[in-house]
């Protein structure tokens, strides 16, 4: 342990000396540590947050949007020429389907409301048309009140359910059954108040309102072109796939999809997330090992480099050692000590970099960043592996001089 | 008297240089006993030096037998040869052989370090040895920042911290100028007067007076061996 501390001291004090081949080599092996440390925490934290898309998406529910929501390749231009998917084909689809389902259709805007109190929100609250399945399909369930029902969609009721955040922001938290909510010009009588979700990735899923999508057709987004998402919610594996398999069938005969052309619109089931993401990852782990192996051997040899440098001006120390004391193997011991003190110096900058490269990464893009302590880990480990092994000639050539030629040196 | 601590007997040192043999030393035989103090002198490449180093166990005879503390030599690895250079040999140089980036204290320390002592024990007993050499105020001083007597003295101080066997000084003045060179004598002297056993290179007479014994080297031959009725004489601090 004592020689450990000596040979870390020690090594300190030769990066000190040697600043600008030091730097050049720690920089080396923060670039390789960062190359493998980014990628692996990148996919740490892409990881958390499909996981996270993935249970929200049911384990035997698939959802039909007509652009992929969540998109790992590239080429965005070719969705913007599909069709839409309107209500109208929803229901459509919702009549032809055979196997039992529940088919939820929704679509939502963000805009302010106004409460029977007087006070308008922010412009940030989600406001979104739904069927009356929507609730057991997407797991929201009512705290107080009802929820949106069959006959409220079928008259184009103007009703609306309310998340938490609209309860306290507009009604002071005070219970709002049978207030009243006025969007755009239409006021809404509210039936129910639904149970926190809390946030999600910074984002709170309280701030909405829901109402019958018949009524958001006519009263709130009027665009007959506009798309809308739907989820279908099976109740077992086997009938997922047949559902699955039945509503691509049908999609594609009712948006007119020639024999062998390309789907128009995107099925988002667990599985085949899964199977994108993987996709996507794989590339990411091999393009950020491949570019890291080629950073760290460059820097590995750079390591060697500098040590056989510093065995070489240091010759006289080492024969000062030598002469009060130091063995052979003392002496092999500080310069791998050495070479690995300098790697984790690089080490650490690298998953330094790579760690605020995330964190601005998730600033801006909504993924929640999770601590890399897997790449911490196998930084330090990279380091102790990098640093031993190209160190180990230079330092065995050190271990090896003899102590009168070593005094000698000038 | 009791035990040598040095015993060689017929020590040679050939050096090859291409297809000429160069002998630096030829059928030395030498016993040193504890609180000796012995100076060696000679001229020139008349292998001084080699003899040191070889005492000090930095070096290996060509042939010859060396016993140290009764122990032999020749039949001692690497490692058994650091650990006598680290416990039993404290080693003074011409040059002084001081880290240059490191402190005093640190160059002080550093033969405990190699034999396992800890920190606190260390720098207690770094400061010990400094102030015993008059350097209690330059612990912190890097060589550069020091005279060339106060080098010497750091050297030396090093040379003591593990309370050697026996004290090796090559040419321990030959890089001071002969005021320093005195108060450095007055520290061996000291040294000597406490119980050390020394033994010193030096080709300046003056020098040699100090010791007791004094043996002569010419071309790697030991020409005379005797001992030095009236040393001269310090005072004892
Ligand atoms: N590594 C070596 N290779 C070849 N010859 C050597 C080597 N080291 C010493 N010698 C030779 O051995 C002889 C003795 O050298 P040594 O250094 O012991 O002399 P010295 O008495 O210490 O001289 P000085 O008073 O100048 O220091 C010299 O002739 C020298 O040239
Ligand atoms: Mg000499």
């Amino acid at each position: 342990m004592r020689q450990i501390i000596e040979g870390i001291l020690i090594a300190f004090d030769s990066v000190r000396s040697n600043k600008l081949r030091s730097s050049l080599t720690i920089l080396s092996i923060a670039i390789g540590i960062f190359a493998i440390s980014g990628s692996t925490s990148a996919i740490d934290s892409l990881n958390s947050s499909v996981s996270r898309q993935l249970q929200e998406i049911g384990e035997y529910s698939f959802s039909i949007t007509r652009n992929p929501k969540v998109s790992f390749s590239i080429g965005f231009r070719r969705f913007a020429r599909r069709k839409p998917i309107t209500y109208k084909l929803a229901k459509e689809l919702q009549s032809e389907l055979t196997t039992t389902s529940l088919v939820s259709v929704e679509n939502s805007t963000t805009t302010s409301i106004k409460a029977n109190t007087g006070i308008t929100s922010d412009p940030d609250v989600e406001v979104t048309g739904v069927n009356e399945y929507y609730f057991t399909v997407n797991n929201t369930p009512i705290e107080d009140g009802r929820a949106i029902s069959m006959e409220d969609v079928f008259n184009k009721q103007s009703v609306a359910v309310v998340g938490n955040d609209v309860v306290v922001k507009v009604f002071n938290g005070n219970n709002p059954l049978n207030q009243t909510i006025t969007i755009g010009s239409t006021n809404y009588t509210i039936i129910g108040v639904l149970k926190s979700k809390g946030a999600v990735m910074g984002q709170s899923q309280d701030n909405v309102v829901i109402i019958p999508i018949t009524t958001y057709n006519e009263k709130v987004n009027d665009n007959r072109f506009s798309s809308v998402d739907i989820t279908i919610k099976a109740f077992s594996k086997p009938e997922l796939i047949e559902i699955m398999d039945e509503t691509t069938g049908i999609l594609r005969s009712l948006r007119n999809v020639k024999p062998g052309e390309e789907n128009d619109f995107e099925l988002l089931s667990n599985e085949n997330v899964s199977n994108q993401f993987s996709t996507f990852t794989s590339f990411i782990s091999v393009f950020g090992a491949a570019s890291g192996v080629i950073a760290l051997i460059v820097a590995g040899v750079g390591i060697m480099n500098i040590m056989l440098v510093s065995v070489k001006e240091r010759t006289k120390e080492i024969g000062i050692r030598k002469a009060v004391g130091a063995t052979r193997t003392t002496i092999l011991f500080q310069f791998v000590v050495e070479a690995i003190t300098m790697c984790q110096i690089g080490g650490i900058l690298g998953v330094s970099i790579s760690y605020v490269g995330l964190l601005l990464l998730g600033h801006f893009t909504n993924i929640e960043i999770v601590f890399p302590i897997n790449s911490i880990l196998l930084s330090l480990l990279i380091c102790t592996v990098l640093g031993s092994s190209f160190g180990l000639y230079p330092a065995w050539k050190a271990s090896k001089l003899d102590p009168i030629e070593a005094l000698r040196y000038e | 008297m009791n035990q040598p601590i040095i015993e060689i007997e017929h020590i040679s040192k050939v050096y090859e240089m291409g297809s000429e043999e160069i002998f630096a030393l030829r059928d030395v035989s030498l016993s040193i006993y504890p609180n000796e103090y012995v100076a060696i002198m000679g001229p020139s490449g008349s292998g001084k030096s080699t003899l040191m180093n070889m005492l000090g166990c930095l070096d290996t005879p060509s042939s010859g037998v060396y016993n140290f503390k009764g122990l032999d030599v020749n039949e001692m690895d690497d490692n058994d040869l650091a650990t006598i250079r680290n416990k039993e040999i404290g080693f003074v140089f011409q040059t002084f052989n001081l880290l240059p980036r490191a402190s005093s204290l640190r160059n002080v320390e550093l033969p405990l370090i190699y034999a396992g002592e800890s920190t606190t024990k260390r720098k207690q007993r770094a400061e010990e040895v400094l102030a015993s050499v008059g350097l209690q105020d330059r612990m912190g001083h890097k060589p550069n920042e020091l005279s060339g007597g106060q080098r010497q003295r750091v050297a030396i101080a090093r040379a003591l911290i593990t309370n050697p066997a026996i004290i090796l000084a090559d040419e321990p003045t030959g890089n001071l100028d002969s005021k320093t060179g005195v108060e450095i004598m007055k520290l061996f002297h000291d040294l000597h007067s406490k119980g050390n056993t020394i033994i010193l290179v030096t080709h300046e007479e003056d020098i040699a007076r100090h010791a007791h014994r004094i043996v002569r080297l010419k071309d790697g031959l030991i020409e005379s061996d005797e001992k030095n009725s009236q040393p001269t004489y310090y005072e004892t601090i």
